[in-house]
Protein backbone atom coordinates (compact mmCIF):
# COMPACT_ATOMS: atom_id res chain seq x y z
CA UNK A 1 0.00 0.00 0.00
CA UNK A 2 1.60 3.32 -1.15
CA UNK A 3 1.64 6.37 1.41
CA UNK A 4 -1.08 8.35 -0.03
CA UNK A 5 -3.61 5.16 -0.16
CA UNK A 6 -2.08 4.35 3.57
CA UNK A 7 -3.41 8.14 4.89
CA UNK A 8 -6.34 7.97 2.64
CA UNK A 9 -6.94 4.91 4.83
CA UNK A 10 -6.06 7.06 7.98
CA UNK A 11 -8.47 9.95 7.22
CA UNK A 12 -11.34 6.87 6.38
CA UNK A 13 -11.37 5.68 9.73
CA UNK A 14 -11.23 8.27 11.76
CA UNK A 15 -12.83 8.40 15.03
CA UNK A 16 -14.96 11.27 15.60
CA UNK A 17 -16.26 12.75 18.86
CA UNK A 18 -19.99 13.64 18.84
CA UNK A 19 -21.68 15.65 21.41
CA UNK A 20 -25.24 15.16 22.52
CA UNK A 21 -27.34 17.18 24.91
CA UNK A 22 -29.39 15.18 27.16
CA UNK A 23 -31.75 17.58 28.52
CA UNK A 24 -35.31 16.76 29.13
CA UNK A 25 -34.48 13.48 26.60
CA UNK A 26 -36.03 9.95 27.35
CA UNK A 27 -32.66 7.82 27.94
CA UNK A 28 -33.57 4.63 26.29
CA UNK A 29 -34.73 6.72 23.06
CA UNK A 30 -31.35 8.43 23.35
CA UNK A 31 -29.30 5.22 24.04
CA UNK A 32 -30.37 4.36 19.92
CA UNK A 33 -29.32 7.31 18.73
CA UNK A 34 -26.04 7.21 20.67
CA UNK A 35 -25.28 3.26 20.38
CA UNK A 36 -25.88 4.01 16.62
CA UNK A 37 -22.63 6.36 16.62
CA UNK A 38 -20.81 3.90 19.27
CA UNK A 39 -20.76 1.42 16.57
CA UNK A 40 -20.31 3.94 13.82
CA UNK A 41 -23.45 2.44 11.68
CA UNK A 42 -23.98 5.92 10.49
CA UNK A 43 -21.24 5.65 8.11
CA UNK A 44 -20.95 4.21 4.76
CA UNK A 45 -17.79 2.30 5.53
CA UNK A 46 -19.81 0.19 8.68
CA UNK A 47 -19.87 -3.59 8.14
CA UNK A 48 -19.31 -6.83 10.42
CA UNK A 49 -15.49 -6.51 10.53
CA UNK A 50 -14.85 -2.73 10.47
CA UNK A 51 -13.74 -0.74 13.79
CA UNK A 52 -15.19 2.44 13.00
CA UNK A 53 -17.24 3.30 15.76
CA UNK A 54 -16.79 6.83 17.16
CA UNK A 55 -16.87 8.71 20.89
CA UNK A 56 -19.82 10.31 22.08
CA UNK A 57 -19.91 12.89 24.93
CA UNK A 58 -23.84 12.99 26.42
CA UNK A 59 -23.69 16.10 29.10
CA UNK A 60 -26.65 16.86 30.85
CA UNK A 61 -27.81 13.53 31.70
CA UNK A 62 -29.09 14.90 35.07
CA UNK A 63 -31.79 16.38 33.13
CA UNK A 64 -32.73 13.37 31.31
CA UNK A 65 -36.76 12.83 31.39
CA UNK A 66 -38.97 9.88 31.94
CA UNK A 67 -42.65 9.75 30.65
CA UNK A 68 -45.45 10.02 33.46
CA UNK A 69 -44.62 7.74 36.82
CA UNK A 70 -41.34 5.73 35.11
CA UNK A 71 -39.26 7.42 37.70
CA UNK A 72 -41.35 5.40 40.53
CA UNK A 73 -41.92 1.97 38.55
CA UNK A 74 -38.49 1.64 36.73
CA UNK A 75 -36.66 -0.63 38.86
CA UNK A 76 -32.99 -1.18 38.60
CA UNK A 77 -31.77 -4.44 40.34
CA UNK A 78 -29.03 -6.18 41.27
CA UNK A 79 -27.15 -9.05 43.85
CA UNK A 80 -24.19 -9.04 45.77
CA UNK A 81 -23.87 -12.78 45.30
CA UNK A 82 -24.71 -13.59 49.04
CA UNK A 83 -27.43 -15.05 50.28
CA UNK A 84 -29.97 -11.91 50.71
CA UNK A 85 -27.91 -9.86 48.99
CA UNK A 86 -30.13 -8.75 45.98
CA UNK A 87 -31.67 -5.10 46.02
CA UNK A 88 -34.10 -3.49 43.76
CA UNK A 89 -33.40 -0.27 43.51
CA UNK A 90 -35.81 2.37 41.85
CA UNK A 91 -34.99 4.84 38.95
CA UNK A 92 -34.99 8.14 41.14
CA UNK A 93 -33.31 6.49 43.55
CA UNK A 94 -30.32 5.49 41.18
CA UNK A 95 -30.38 8.89 39.18
CA UNK A 96 -29.71 10.57 42.84
CA UNK A 97 -27.23 8.72 43.54
CA UNK A 98 -25.20 9.09 40.45
CA UNK A 99 -27.50 10.91 37.27
CA UNK A 100 -25.11 9.50 35.13
CA UNK A 101 -25.61 6.15 35.33
CA UNK A 102 -29.34 5.51 34.15
CA UNK A 103 -28.34 6.30 30.56
CA UNK A 104 -25.32 4.85 31.05
CA UNK A 105 -27.06 1.74 31.63
CA UNK A 106 -29.09 2.24 29.05
CA UNK A 107 -26.35 2.25 26.33
CA UNK A 108 -24.99 -0.77 27.96
CA UNK A 109 -27.98 -2.59 27.80
CA UNK A 110 -28.77 -1.40 23.96
CA UNK A 111 -25.84 -2.55 22.74
CA UNK A 112 -24.75 -5.76 21.35
CA UNK A 113 -23.82 -8.51 23.59
CA UNK A 114 -20.66 -9.64 22.55
CA UNK A 115 -16.78 -8.47 22.55
CA UNK A 116 -17.49 -5.46 20.93
CA UNK A 117 -19.61 -3.99 23.69
CA UNK A 118 -16.86 -3.18 26.83
CA UNK A 119 -15.15 -1.33 23.85
CA UNK A 120 -17.86 0.43 22.41
CA UNK A 121 -18.79 1.20 26.32
CA UNK A 122 -15.13 3.07 26.67
CA UNK A 123 -16.17 5.77 24.08
CA UNK A 124 -18.98 6.69 25.63
CA UNK A 125 -18.14 10.09 27.88
CA UNK A 126 -21.43 11.14 30.44
CA UNK A 127 -21.85 14.08 32.20
CA UNK A 128 -24.26 15.19 34.37
CA UNK A 129 -23.71 18.47 33.77
CA UNK A 130 -22.41 20.91 30.40
CA UNK A 131 -18.84 21.49 32.33
CA UNK A 132 -16.88 19.26 30.52
CA UNK A 133 -13.18 19.32 30.68
CA UNK A 134 -11.10 20.99 28.17
CA UNK A 135 -9.28 17.51 26.64
CA UNK A 136 -12.34 16.11 25.76
CA UNK A 137 -14.24 19.25 24.38
CA UNK A 138 -11.24 20.09 22.14
CA UNK A 139 -12.24 16.93 20.20
CA UNK A 140 -15.77 17.31 19.48
CA UNK A 141 -16.29 17.88 15.83
CA UNK A 142 -20.08 17.71 15.68
CA UNK A 143 -23.21 17.15 17.65
CA UNK A 144 -25.97 14.65 17.24
CA UNK A 145 -29.65 16.49 17.18
CA UNK A 146 -32.22 15.80 20.24
CA UNK A 147 -34.87 13.68 19.63
CA UNK A 148 -37.49 16.25 21.14
CA UNK A 149 -37.32 19.84 21.80
CA UNK A 150 -36.63 21.08 25.41
CA UNK A 151 -40.22 22.30 26.48
CA UNK A 152 -40.37 26.20 27.28
CA UNK A 153 -41.39 27.22 30.36
CA UNK A 154 -44.32 30.25 30.69
CA UNK A 155 -41.61 32.00 32.31
CA UNK A 156 -38.92 31.44 29.97
CA UNK A 157 -41.03 33.57 27.08
CA UNK A 158 -41.04 37.50 26.72
CA UNK A 159 -43.75 40.08 27.79
CA UNK A 160 -43.94 40.58 24.41
CA UNK A 161 -44.41 37.10 23.22
CA UNK A 162 -47.30 36.37 25.67
CA UNK A 163 -49.08 39.27 24.98
CA UNK A 164 -49.06 38.67 20.82
CA UNK A 165 -49.82 35.44 21.06
CA UNK A 166 -53.91 35.33 19.92
CA UNK A 167 -56.29 34.77 22.58
CA UNK A 168 -58.54 32.19 21.89
CA UNK A 169 -61.44 32.69 24.28
CA UNK A 170 -63.19 34.77 26.27
CA UNK A 171 -63.54 34.07 30.31
CA UNK A 172 -66.86 34.30 31.63
CA UNK A 173 -67.46 37.21 33.83
CA UNK A 174 -67.43 35.44 37.03
CA UNK A 175 -64.54 33.41 36.46
CA UNK A 176 -61.68 34.11 38.81
CA UNK A 177 -58.04 34.51 37.91
CA UNK A 178 -55.54 34.45 40.48
CA UNK B 1 -17.44 -22.42 1.16
CA UNK B 2 -15.67 -21.61 4.57
CA UNK B 3 -13.12 -18.68 4.48
CA UNK B 4 -11.15 -20.59 7.57
CA UNK B 5 -9.54 -23.78 5.22
CA UNK B 6 -5.84 -24.28 6.10
CA UNK B 7 -5.35 -25.93 2.47
CA UNK B 8 -7.48 -23.39 0.24
CA UNK B 9 -6.27 -20.01 0.29
CA UNK B 10 -8.39 -17.26 -0.09
CA UNK B 11 -7.45 -14.00 -2.10
CA UNK B 12 -9.14 -11.70 -4.77
CA UNK B 13 -9.86 -12.23 -8.31
CA UNK B 14 -6.85 -11.33 -10.18
CA UNK B 15 -5.63 -11.87 -14.14
CA UNK B 16 -2.15 -12.30 -14.89
CA UNK B 17 -0.64 -9.34 -17.06
CA UNK B 18 -4.26 -7.58 -17.00
CA UNK B 19 -5.28 -10.33 -19.41
CA UNK B 20 -8.37 -9.65 -21.94
CA UNK B 21 -7.82 -5.88 -21.69
CA UNK B 22 -6.86 -4.82 -25.55
CA UNK B 23 -6.01 -9.13 -26.00
CA UNK B 24 -6.17 -12.17 -24.47
CA UNK B 25 -3.49 -14.58 -24.31
CA UNK B 26 -4.85 -18.44 -23.79
CA UNK B 27 -3.11 -19.19 -19.83
CA UNK B 28 -3.16 -22.75 -20.44
CA UNK B 29 -0.01 -23.97 -22.31
CA UNK B 30 -0.45 -27.99 -22.83
CA UNK B 31 -2.93 -30.41 -21.63
CA UNK B 32 -1.98 -34.18 -21.38
CA UNK B 33 -4.07 -36.57 -21.16
CA UNK B 34 -3.16 -40.34 -19.97
CA UNK B 35 -5.75 -42.95 -20.40
CA UNK B 36 -5.21 -46.26 -20.71
CA UNK B 37 -6.29 -48.68 -23.72
CA UNK B 38 -7.74 -51.31 -22.07
CA UNK B 39 -9.47 -50.62 -18.94
CA UNK B 40 -13.06 -49.62 -18.32
CA UNK B 41 -12.51 -46.28 -16.33
CA UNK B 42 -10.87 -44.65 -19.37
CA UNK B 43 -13.99 -45.28 -21.57
CA UNK B 44 -14.93 -41.73 -21.30
CA UNK B 45 -11.44 -40.49 -22.07
CA UNK B 46 -11.22 -42.88 -25.09
CA UNK B 47 -14.71 -41.51 -26.15
CA UNK B 48 -13.41 -38.38 -26.44
CA UNK B 49 -10.72 -38.46 -28.11
CA UNK B 50 -12.57 -40.65 -30.71
CA UNK B 51 -15.32 -37.80 -30.99
CA UNK B 52 -14.42 -34.65 -30.11
CA UNK B 53 -10.31 -33.99 -29.13
CA UNK B 54 -9.68 -32.77 -33.09
CA UNK B 55 -12.95 -30.33 -32.84
CA UNK B 56 -11.51 -29.10 -29.68
CA UNK B 57 -8.11 -28.78 -30.74
CA UNK B 58 -8.92 -27.23 -33.75
CA UNK B 59 -10.93 -24.93 -32.16
CA UNK B 60 -8.49 -24.10 -29.59
CA UNK B 61 -5.29 -23.52 -31.36
CA UNK B 62 -3.45 -21.84 -28.83
CA UNK B 63 -3.42 -24.94 -26.34
CA UNK B 64 -1.03 -28.29 -26.97
CA UNK B 65 -2.86 -31.68 -26.48
CA UNK B 66 -0.63 -34.19 -25.77
CA UNK B 67 -2.05 -38.25 -25.65
CA UNK B 68 0.18 -40.22 -23.23
CA UNK B 69 -2.02 -44.14 -23.74
CA UNK B 70 -0.39 -46.21 -20.86
CA UNK B 71 -1.01 -49.40 -19.40
CA UNK B 72 -3.02 -50.45 -16.64
CA UNK B 73 -3.06 -46.91 -15.06
CA UNK B 74 -6.26 -44.45 -14.20
CA UNK B 75 -7.23 -41.57 -16.86
CA UNK B 76 -5.47 -38.45 -15.85
CA UNK B 77 -5.46 -34.78 -17.20
CA UNK B 78 -2.51 -32.49 -16.46
CA UNK B 79 -2.48 -28.73 -17.54
CA UNK B 80 0.51 -26.65 -17.46
CA UNK B 81 -0.12 -23.04 -17.54
CA UNK B 82 1.84 -19.92 -18.83
CA UNK B 83 2.61 -18.82 -14.93
CA UNK B 84 4.53 -22.26 -13.94
CA UNK B 85 1.06 -23.69 -12.85
CA UNK B 86 0.40 -27.40 -13.10
CA UNK B 87 -2.86 -28.88 -12.56
CA UNK B 88 -3.74 -32.56 -11.98
CA UNK B 89 -7.21 -33.61 -12.43
CA UNK B 90 -8.58 -37.35 -12.29
CA UNK B 91 -10.64 -38.80 -15.05
CA UNK B 92 -11.57 -41.71 -13.51
CA UNK B 93 -14.84 -43.35 -14.60
CA UNK B 94 -16.01 -40.29 -16.38
CA UNK B 95 -18.63 -39.86 -18.99
CA UNK B 96 -17.75 -38.40 -22.67
CA UNK B 97 -20.06 -35.37 -21.98
CA UNK B 98 -18.29 -35.02 -18.13
CA UNK B 99 -14.41 -35.31 -19.80
CA UNK B 100 -15.10 -32.61 -21.84
CA UNK B 101 -16.76 -30.54 -19.75
CA UNK B 102 -13.45 -30.51 -17.69
CA UNK B 103 -11.15 -30.26 -20.35
CA UNK B 104 -13.17 -27.38 -21.26
CA UNK B 105 -12.57 -26.14 -17.68
CA UNK B 106 -8.67 -26.34 -17.65
CA UNK B 107 -8.30 -24.46 -20.94
CA UNK B 108 -9.60 -21.34 -19.73
CA UNK B 109 -8.51 -21.78 -15.93
CA UNK B 110 -5.52 -19.25 -15.26
CA UNK B 111 -3.31 -21.79 -13.96
CA UNK B 112 -3.26 -19.82 -10.34
CA UNK B 113 -4.83 -22.74 -7.59
CA UNK B 114 -8.13 -23.00 -6.63
CA UNK B 115 -8.70 -20.14 -4.06
CA UNK B 116 -11.93 -18.88 -2.03
CA UNK B 117 -12.97 -15.37 -3.47
CA UNK B 118 -12.96 -13.26 -0.42
CA UNK B 119 -14.89 -10.76 -3.21
CA UNK B 120 -16.12 -11.50 -6.47
CA UNK B 121 -15.13 -8.47 -7.94
CA UNK B 122 -12.09 -6.66 -7.98
CA UNK B 123 -10.86 -2.87 -9.05
CA UNK B 124 -7.51 -1.30 -8.79
CA UNK B 125 -9.38 2.02 -8.74
CA UNK B 126 -12.47 1.51 -6.36
CA UNK B 127 -14.24 4.64 -6.31
CA UNK B 128 -13.56 6.99 -8.98
CA UNK B 129 -16.02 9.84 -6.90
CA UNK B 130 -13.17 9.53 -4.26
CA UNK B 131 -13.19 7.75 -0.89
CA UNK B 132 -15.80 8.33 2.21
CA UNK B 133 -13.94 10.40 5.26
CA UNK B 134 -16.41 12.01 7.99
CA UNK B 135 -15.84 15.53 6.43
CA UNK B 136 -17.80 14.56 3.48
CA UNK B 137 -20.88 16.02 2.71
CA UNK B 138 -20.21 17.61 6.16
CA UNK B 139 -21.27 21.55 6.71
CA UNK B 140 -17.70 23.65 6.58
CA UNK B 141 -19.05 25.71 10.30
CA UNK B 142 -18.47 22.38 12.02
CA UNK B 143 -14.80 23.16 11.81
CA UNK B 144 -15.21 26.97 13.40
CA UNK B 145 -18.15 26.29 15.91
CA UNK B 146 -17.81 26.51 19.88
CA UNK B 147 -19.56 22.94 21.48
CA UNK B 148 -22.40 22.46 22.80
CA UNK B 149 -24.35 24.52 20.05
CA UNK B 150 -28.34 25.09 20.69
CA UNK B 151 -28.98 25.69 17.53
CA UNK B 152 -27.80 21.98 16.79
CA UNK B 153 -29.94 20.18 19.33
CA UNK B 154 -32.94 21.14 16.83
CA UNK B 155 -34.39 17.21 16.31
CA UNK B 156 -34.54 16.12 12.76
CA UNK B 157 -37.71 16.56 11.17
CA UNK B 158 -39.23 18.76 13.40
CA UNK B 159 -43.13 19.05 12.53
CA UNK B 160 -44.64 22.83 14.01
CA UNK B 161 -46.47 22.95 17.27
CA UNK B 162 -49.80 23.30 17.86
CA UNK B 163 -48.99 27.05 19.45
CA UNK B 164 -46.97 28.05 16.82
CA UNK B 165 -49.70 26.95 14.05
CA UNK B 166 -52.30 29.13 16.13
CA UNK B 167 -49.65 31.64 16.37
CA UNK B 168 -49.57 31.61 12.45
CA UNK B 169 -53.28 31.20 11.89
CA UNK B 170 -54.09 34.35 14.07
CA UNK B 171 -50.90 35.57 15.33
CA UNK B 172 -51.71 39.51 15.22
CA UNK B 173 -51.45 41.49 18.60
CA UNK B 174 -54.86 41.97 20.56
CA UNK B 175 -55.01 45.76 20.64
CA UNK B 176 -55.89 45.01 16.72
CA UNK B 177 -58.19 42.37 17.23
CA UNK B 178 -60.09 43.96 19.76
CA UNK B 179 -60.26 47.07 18.04
CA UNK B 180 -62.62 45.36 15.48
Amino acid sequence: MSASRRVQQWLTFTRQWWLFDAKWQDPFESAKVINKHLKGAHKPIFGGHADCGDHVVVINSQDIAMRGDEWYYRVYFHHTGYPGGATWTKAWELHKKDPTMIIWKACYRDLEKDLTRRGRMQRLHIFKDSNIPKDIIQNITDQIPQLRTVPKRLKDYSQEEIEKFPKLFDYPKEHVLD
Amino acid sequence: MSQLSLFVKSGFVKAPLANGIGRYVPQCQRMTLKFCLGWGNSRGVRDFIQHDLIEFVKQNPGTVMYLKPRRHRSPVLVAEYLNGGREWFSLNDMTREEVYKWVDLYRTKAGYPDMHFKNYQHSDIPSIQGYWTPFTNKPADRNMLEFPQNSLNTPLNLKPSTSEIISKLYGEPQEQRSSR
